[in-house]
């Protein structure tokens, strides 16, 4: 079994999760190491997620911990008391 | 001497038996996890009853947390039912097409771009300003449809397992990695955009 790019990108997350056989597996390894096009594309797909994570990361704000435990030692008192 | 930390289960057992002051030690701890997970399902502006609504739901189903998964795997399960619970009861954006982020390819399935072009979205955090990308990247999920972005931020943000990820949405460990697959493409596909780079 011979891959292009296209087919190739469909299966690059069972690929990277380690689910695909042995032989899909190694069909696959050949075709990125002889393109260029998909080695760099491998490499953003797979910066993806840090960037991401990364870019979404918020902390907590101290009056948000602070309304929460305000909040939690209303109810859980009433859900004690009921 | 250093005492060491009591383990999330220690603490699980002492608050279910009534210790107010492990269940603190426990919300102190998953606090401010909970509250970056429900904004990334939510928004920042629902984060915060997200946040209140699962600690309500820990505290109140400690008793039944029988240590048959990991105590934080479970606690992150309340957290992602109650952002779940919380987006369905908002208003709904219009479904929107996302398809013009994804790859392109040619005739014969060759990628359309050059290889520069296919590696810039790897470098978005260098090439544009931090809250820039901030800003983008927060819209972007949200632009996702809901299967895919709860998916891509439990699996690939929250960096928890497949198999919890799939426990967690109800669905099969093959549908999370093709949810996550759909996902990943058009946020990549988006970073490239955002630098000037078809996808």
């Amino acid at each position: 079994m011979t891959y292009t790019c296209s087919s190739g990108v469909e299966l690059l997350m069972d690929y990277l999760e380690g689910v695909l056989p042995a032989e899909t597996n190694a069909a696959l390894e050949q075709h990125v190491a002889r393109c260029e096009r998909c080695t760099a594309f491998v490499a953003s797909y797979q910066a993806t997620p840090r960037i991401l994570r990364d870019a979404t990361a918020t902390s907590l704000p101290a009056d948000v911990a602070a309304s929460l435990r305000a909040f939690l030692r209303t109810r859980t008192t009433a859900f004690k008391n009921s | 001497m250093v005492v060491p930390e009591p383990s999330d289960e220690t603490l699980a057992a002492r608050a279910a038996a009534g210790d107010d002051s492990a269940f603190e030690t426990i919300v102190r701890r998953y606090q401010a996890r909970v509250f970056r997970l429900a904004s990334r399902l939510t928004s920042d502006a629902d984060a915060p009853d997200v946040l209140q609504e699962t600690f309500l739901q820990v505290y109140r189903h400690l008793p039944s947390f029988r240590g048959e998964s990991q105590f934080g795997t479970w606690l992150y399960r309340i957290a992602t039912n109650a952002a779940l619970m919380h987006r369905r009861g908002a208003k709904r954006r219009a479904a929107e097409s996302l398809e013009e982020y994804l790859p392109r390819f040619d005739a014969d399935g060759v990628h359309a771009a050059t290889p520069a072009e296919l590696q810039v979205a790897s470098q978005a955090d260098e090439l544009l300003d931090r809250q820039t990308l901030a800003d983008r990247a927060r819209d972007m999920i949200a632009r996702l449809p809901d299967h895919y972005r709860d998916a891509f931020v439990l699996r690939d943000l929250e960096e928890m397992s497949t198999a919890d990820v799939a426990q967690a949405l109800g669905i099969e460990p093959a549908a999370v990695r093709q949810r996550v697959h759909r996902a990943r493409l058009m946020v990549r596909g988006y970073l490239s955009d955002l630098l000037g780079v078809k996808p």
